[in-house]
């Protein structure tokens, strides 16, 4: 018997209860990965079901199957093209006429479509009571009501959305627009007869008027002759309605949306006042909210470093302890040396990366999904402006002085790609807990606190300047906050944890193989005794541009691995762990090694993390501009400091 | 009766309007017009839609405000290109 598959696609807005249903479908059978060629997110799973194998993909949260985001593109470029059996809408029933507005789109899509009324809990909390079968009737598809955090309906979910597969059953209902945009949808629609495309005549037509850029240029490889037509009966829309078409269209669509919600709710007496709100207006307050946010963070910050060190340190103990085990077996040779090196590779891998970023995702999904994380970017958008960002960056950038890893890993909040670019790249900058060693154990303890003060802030203006360059180079929208806030709610734990579970597996995959990799070439380097050779060969950027002794070469080397070692290298190679006896390296030499230390390379869990968010090319882009800018900027300072002091 | 059309914030906590157009219209050649106008239509800020202004974050930050039932974040520069209409 050959095997029955069927496709489900989960569709739907942020927030409206989506991953928590796609883990209940697909429990410990999930994929995490990215979309071909893409950064966004690609979460699949698989589940049996009455006989079937069914592959469930989440496509991204969004608010319409327009080509704002690549989100939108690549959700509605899946459905249109890999043509899902059905497509599961998730919606909330307590917002339903901005969830209606993006059902109404997928149905223009011409997909098969099973409705997922969810969070009717909390719909019932607010005061809104659904009518089903008139919501059915109406959009002409199955509805069933849902309360996804608790697992109810999701059986019958499943049961209707297999109904509907195995028919490839789509709504027999065409949601009507207003007559003088139907007409000219029809017209429209009678030109673009014979025309081979992906996407459905009747959707294609609609888009064209709502002016789709995407849409456009694909139809004018196709046949010009329909874009100019539909230009032309847009601006012919926008003289009798005196707005643009896109806006007519879009209106009309919100229209439908609020007739439809109006018809089926039935509004009761809500429960009053409800706690959600009364936090909501608490933690958005101008005195309080602050406080609150500020008190979370620090408890944030502390208890992910406190629980991240007291892990790191055991696992690290732990695993050092097999290294004359490694040894007595393997032999204290070449052969030895290396292998013990790509242990070290994963040593540092687990216990770098590892402690802080569990708890870090954990933390991070439990603020996204309560609803909280918004509420920060409420409160820090303003600040976050002046470098481009908006309020969400503010999460990553802060945790960024604990790990960059775990903060470039949480810049994927962001929603466009260039705020993800622009985010990991300041957050790269921040100096994280390994770089503050070195600010603190060279400069504070030689030179004085107000030193290493000195140069934290030093470290913030060169954020705030580089932050606002990037900003001002990198083509693509200005950055604006447009931005739901959703009802509090309590996540669902166990969908916290198993998102928590599959990005640090995809995480272990990136990185894994880079550490290892880099710690076994520098022990190669090491042990063929070319370490004195690569030194040299970086004296003209080392000694002579940056006036620091020749064998800072080899430390900022193993630096790439973990910032702490160009520290901890300096002191082994010299012999000495006071550096203020060390000839050649006096105040400047100190304040100018930390520098470079600081800005010159994102070390290499950071640079994978890099990868994972932003692909190779970008990640490699930043890692080059940073080696060149810590550079220049090094010898610039070293020039101003010799000025200056002598 | 009087109406004037003034941006979303210049509303004050509290005031309920309703949307008239988006100046979409960006200066030096103007960034990408259609998206920005094309997003805060999907998020419901189309002509004829009523909203309320719940606050405003300190030191200019984003305005909150109530539309189509759920709550939405904007930033100032957004929010100062929306026009509304104010009936007195």
């Amino acid at each position: 018997m050959t095997e029955k598959r069927l496709r489900i696609a989960l569709a739907g807005n942020a927030n409206v209860g989506k991953s928590v249903i796609f883990n209940y479908l697909t429990g410990l059978h999930q994929h995490i990965g990215n979309w071909p060629g893409k950064t966004v997110e690609k979460a699949e799973g698989t589940l049996h079901f009455k006989g079937y194998t069914i592959d469930i993909i989440d496509l991204p949260g969004i608010y319409s199957l327009s080509t704002y985001s690549i989100e939108e593109q690549i959700s509605r470029r899946y459905i249109a093209v890999e043509k899902p059996d059905v497509v599961i809408n998730v919606v909330d029933a307590s917002v339903l006429e901005r969830n209606l507005y993006f059902t109404l789109q997928l149905m223009e899509l011409g997909a098969p479509l099973v409705l997922a009324l969810n969070q009717i809990d909390i719909a019932k909390r607010k005061g809104i009571e659904v009518d089903v079968e008139k919501l059915e009737k109406l959009l002409g598809i199955p509805v069933v009501p849902t309360v996804a955090i608790k697992g109810i309906g999701i059986f019958k979910l499943l049961e209707r959305a297999v109904e509907v597969a195995e028919k490839r059953e789509t709504s027999k209902t065409v949601v009507k627009f207003g007559k003088e945009v139907e007409d000219k949808i029809a017209k429209l629609v009678k030109t673009l007869e014979g025309i081979h495309y992906w996407y459905p005549p009747r959707y294609v037509a609609i888009k064209l008027l709502e002016g789709d850029e995407e849409i456009e240029k694909e139809m004018e490889q196709l046949n010009p002759g329909v874009v100019a037509t539909a230009k032309k009966i847009s601006k012919e829309i926008e003289k009798l309605h005196e707005h643009s078409c896109s806006t007519v269209i879009t209106a009309e669509r919100y229209e439908i949306a609020g007739r439809i919600a109006r018809e089926v709710q039935k509004l009761v007496s809500p429960i009053k006042p409800r706690f959600e709100e009364r936090l909501h207006n608490l933690t958005t307050h101008k005195i309080a909210g602050y406080a609150i946010m500020v008190f979370s963070l620090l408890a944030i910050f502390y208890s992910i470093f406190t629980v991240g060190g007291y892990f790191s340190d055991f696992l690290n103990e732990l695993f050092y302890a097999t290294e004359p085990l490694f040894y007595n077996f393997l032999g204290a040779g070449t052969f030895g040396k290396l292998a013990w090196s790509m242990m070290e590779g994963v040593i540092a891998g687990i216990t770098i990366a590892l402690p802080y970023i569990v708890p870090f995702y954990i933390i991070l999904y439990f603020l996204e999904d309560s609803g909280y994380l918004s509420r920060i970017a409420f409160l820090m958008d303003n600040i976050m402006h002046k470098i481009g960002l908006h309020g969400k960056a503010f999460i990553p950038l802060i945790l960024g002085y604990g790990c960059n890893v775990p903060a470039c890993l949480g810049c994927r909040i962001m929603e466009t790609e260039r705020e993800r670019l622009l985010a990991v790249f300041v957050t790269t900058l921040v100096p994280c807990a390994a770089r503050t060693v070195i600010i603190l154990g060279l400069v504070g303890k030689y030179l004085g606190i107000e030193y290493a003060l000195a140069l934290y802030i030093f470290d913030l203006a060169i954020i705030f300047i580089l932050g606002r360059l990037a900003f001002k180079v990198l083509p693509g929208e200005p950055t604006a906050l447009i931005m739901e806030m959703h009802d509090y709610r309590w996540p669902h734990l166990k969908t916290v944890l198993k998102q928590t579970w599959f990005r640090l597996l995809e995480f272990i995959k990136i990185a894994f193989p880079l550490i290892i990799l880099g710690s076994f070439a520098i022990k190669l380097i090491e042990v063929s005794g070319l370490l004195e050779l690569v030194a040299s060969a970086l004296s003209p950027i080392t000694v002579t541009w940056l006036g620091l002794p020749l064998i800072t070469g080899i430390t900022l080397i193993f630096g790439v691995l973990r910032k702490e070692l160009t520290l901890i290298m300096l002191a082994t190679l010299l012999g000495t762990t006071n550096f203020a006896e060390v000839p050649g390296f006096g105040p400047i030499q100190m304040v100018v090694f930390t520098i470079v230390t600081m800005f010159y390379i994102p070390c290499i869990s950071t640079i994978a993390a890099l990868i994972k968010e932003i692909g190779w090319k970008k990640a490699i882009l930043i890692t080059i501009f940073e080696v060149i800018f810590a550079i220049t900027i090094g010898g610039i300072a070293y020039r101003i400091l010799i000025l200056t002091f002598k | 009766m009087s109406k004037r059309k003034i941006p979303l914030t210049a509303l004050k906590a509290g005031e309920t309007a309703t949307v008239v157009s988006i100046d979409a219209v960006f200066g030096r050649g103007g960034g990408r017009r259609w998206g920005f106008e094309k997003r805060l239509m999907d998020m419901g800020l189309t002509p004829g839609t009523k909203v309320t202004v719940v606050k405003s974050a300190p030191f200019h930050g984003p305005i909150e405000i109530l539309v189509r039932g759920s709550r939405l974040a904007l930033g100032r520069g957004v929010a100062e290109r929306i026009l509304v209409e104010v009936e007195e």
